[in-house]
């Protein structure tokens, strides 16, 4: 690792006067799905309790900086278009529309009345519908919400999903599934974040039709208190969630599951493992040019790769505050961190940090 | 294993504070079960006078509603208050036992910027209704703590209207609600003990203990603090974003919490410190504490008039300097050499 002995100063005279360490190599290495774009976007914090959105560069610089009025979580792009979207922290009332190229926020679009967002989308494959999942907070009842980008993101659909407490959202390799974390627990606004619902919860991985809203399937985790929040899919249709467990910190749960021809099943990584994540998982993501799936804990600070075949954990690192995650092009894993540092890992290479940004990466990367 | 240690040896060669950060707090929390043996006991103390307190509050509140007097009702505020301080001081605990139902925020919830519990009060004395333990445990955090006690003591507007203590219905509430905390208080020292085992054999909840001080200080420093003091948002004072404004009590109940930190976290932190030749730093922790304890007795003011006044206001200043120092200390210094980390999406919660 040569590059490892030399560092690169950029500072980029963008909004907020970011300025970014490169170290190891100048170039970030591309993003994985060739129709992808070849940036990261994400939800930042600055200093003073001010947030933004951002996208950075495969040349590592700041493309652009937007501010926000409130802290975002994560966000979809808009296939075939320019746009990126993203989403108001939970409990969100808005999510914003971006211009992926220059950062321009084209719109912000509210929650409808008596619903929040809940820090998650996806498109439909030709990027005309978005699906948001979301809460109506007064009964309590988790949502899918529907807009149409061709009218302005009005509102043109709404599917029940049956319980509460939705939260990631991503469509299957078919066109047509999508796949729903749903979390369980029940929240108000009026109560903050308080969790009102631990002893009857019940978190679902939840599969969807995106045309009709019928559920095609849901599956229950091994126990009620595991949150089942983050969720994937890999080109063969293969499933996976993460969960965050609601009890002791002393027990030591499953924490990943896969659905796979017809088979629901909680995957052990071992308790040595386990014990570095703090029942924990904030983002899970399987790359689409292998068998390798990534998830991250910001409690345990660990992210780590496990084979999909085998189960086997291929690589781990301790990253404080680490939450994204995204694929990589070449089979490797970008993980990104609230203090800013941005992280290649891989099956045959250490992890190496790649990137320090005087800002705090939220939870996902996309 | 070997290529994890690799990595993080290459890692170390650049960063001033490199990923090991993770790592090496793990190691060192495996190492020892004393210092939780010490959080466990002392926690256990400050639990058990909750406990207490909560109870002589449930008792107070039925003796002044059987035969009300003013100087029944002024005992009552006084048990409220003794209870509510010793809730203070283990505020700070925001992991096991307390996290089971909401105990916490059924002690305390707060903040509450829609007012619901002014709302749910007048909802519950709507009509005359007989209010029951059942009613009360069904009826939400913002009914089951202090701070609906503290509205139907203190409140003004309510103190005024027919509604008023010593009411039928409204002493029914009161009872009610105090009766609430003293079983949640009995409940939380008796889970807190039977917790023991679990504590202290699981080398995470030294990380656990010591990232709820965090999260304690940080809480005291910017919410109960620079939020009303106009440091934050808006930039305007407003003694309606403390806690506790309704009894005049926000900062007794800063103290407390102070108070409460420096009694159940302090002694095995400071020894934890000490072990790892962080003795100097235990020492600058504990003279911060002093400084901040020195603005007491006299700073226990209501808050409103500290708010009001640009001279009063300085006493108020340097109380919060002192105590952005101390966070510092404990948050940026401390528990950074500890590699304790508290972050931006580990405290987030999705």
């Amino acid at each position: 690792m040569p590059g490892l002995t030399r560092r690169h100063l950029i500072k980029t005279a963008l909004a907020g006067s970011t300025a970014l360490t490169l170290t190891g190599c100048s170039l970030l290495p591309g993003k994985a799905g060739a129709d992808g774009p070849q940036q990261y976007t994400g939800a930042i914090g600055l200093p003073g309790n001010r947030f933004a959105v951002g996208a950075i560069a495969p040349d590592g610089t700041m493309l652009w900086q937007s501010q926000v009025q409130t802290r975002c979580h994560s966000g979809c792009n808009r296939p075939g278009n320019a746009e990126v979207l993203f989403f108001e922290r939970r409990p969100g009332w808005a999510f914003y529309v971006f211009n992926r190229k220059t950062g321009e926020q084209t719109h912000r679009i509210e929650a409808a009345s008596g619903e929040h967002f809940v820090g998650h989308g996806v498109f439909s494959p030709d990027g005309r519908f978005l699906y948001a999942p979301a809460n109506r907070y007064e009964p309590g009842e988790g949502i899918v919400a529907v807009y149409d980008s061709h009218q302005h993101y009005q509102r043109v659909n709404t599917f029940e999903l049956n319980g509460a407490g939705p939260h990631q959202i991503t469509l299957h390799p078919d066109g047509r599934t999508l796949i729903v974390g749903l979390g369980g627990i029940l929240t108000h606004p009026d109560y903050d974040r308080i969790k009102l619902n631990l002893g009857t919860m019940k978190p679902a991985l939840i599969l969807l039709d995106r045309h009709t809203g019928d559920t095609l399937g849901r599956f229950r985790p091994s126990h009620h208190q595991l949150s089942t929040r983050h969720v994937d899919v890999s080109p063969d249709g293969t499933v996976y969630a993460a969960y965050q467990y609601q009890g002791p910190a002393h027990h030591l749960p499953p924490l990943v599951t896969r659905y796979r021809k017809g088979t629901y099943e909680e995957i052990d990584l071992g308790e040595s493992v386990h014990r570095k994540l703090g029942n924990y998982i904030a983002s899970i993501v399987a790359h689409p040019e292998n068998d390798l799936v990534a998830i991250a804990s910001p409690i345990g600070g660990t992210a780590l790769i496990f084979d999909s075949r085998s189960d086997e954990v291929v690589a781990q690192a301790g990253i404080a505050d680490c939450a994204g995650v995204e694929a990589l092009a070449g089979g490797d894993f970008l993980v990104s961190s609230g203090r800013g540092k941005l992280v290649r890992m891989g099956r045959h290479q250490p992890a190496s940090e790649i990137a320090r940004m005087a800002v705090q990466w939220d939870h996902h990367l996309v | 294993m070997k290529r994890r240690i690799l990595a993080l040896g290459l890692i170390s060669a650049l960063a001033a504070a490199p990923l090991a950060t993770a790592a090496a707090s793990s190691e060192a929390a495996v190492s020892n079960t004393e210092y939780r043996k010490q959080w466990h006991s002392d926690i256990h103390s400050g639990y058990q006078a909750l406990a207490t307190q909560s109870q002589a509050l449930a008792d107070q509140a039925k003796t002044y509603c059987q035969s009300p007097s003013p100087e029944a009702r002024e005992q009552t505020r006084q048990a409220w208050l003794d209870a509510f301080l010793a809730w203070q001081q283990v505020r700070f605990v925001d992991f096991g036992p307390v996290e089971k139902g909401n105990r916490a925020w059924q002690f305390q919830f707060w903040p509450d910027p829609k007012n619901l519990v002014a709302r749910k009060a007048s909802y519950l004395l709507r009509n005359d209704e007989p209010v029951t333990a059942a009613g009360i445990s069904e009826s939400g955090v913002a009914v089951q703590g202090f701070p609906m006690v503290e509205y139907l003591l203190y409140d003004q507007p309510f103190s005024n209207s027919e509604r008023a203590l010593p009411a039928d219905h409204t002493c029914q509430l009161l009872t009610a609600v105090s009766r609430h905390i003293a079983d949640n208080g009995a409940t939380l020292a008796q889970d807190w003990k039977d917790f023991q085992s679990d504590y202290v054999e699981h080398a995470p909840y030294t990380d656990s203990t010591i990232r709820a001080a965090m999260a304690g200080l940080e809480i005291l420093e910017e919410r109960r603090l620079a939020t009303p003091m106009g440091l934050r948002g808006n930039g305007k004072r407003s003694v309606y974003s403390a806690d506790a404004w309704r009894s005049e009590t926000s900062l007794a109940a800063v103290n407390a919490s102070v108070r409460g930190l420096r009694q159940y976290f302090m002694p095995a932190f400071s020894t934890l410190l000490e072990n790892q030749n962080k003795a100097d730093l235990a020492g600058r922790i504990e003279q911060q504490f002093d400084e901040v304890q020195a603005n007491f007795p006299g700073l226990e003011r209501p808050m409103a008039q500290l708010l009001a006044d640009d001279t009063a206001f300085r006493s108020l200043q340097s109380l919060y300097i002192d105590v952005t120092q101390l966070t510092a200390l404990v948050n940026d210094r401390a528990a950074v050499e500890l590699g304790v980390v508290r972050g931006f999406n580990s405290s987030d919660g999705d």
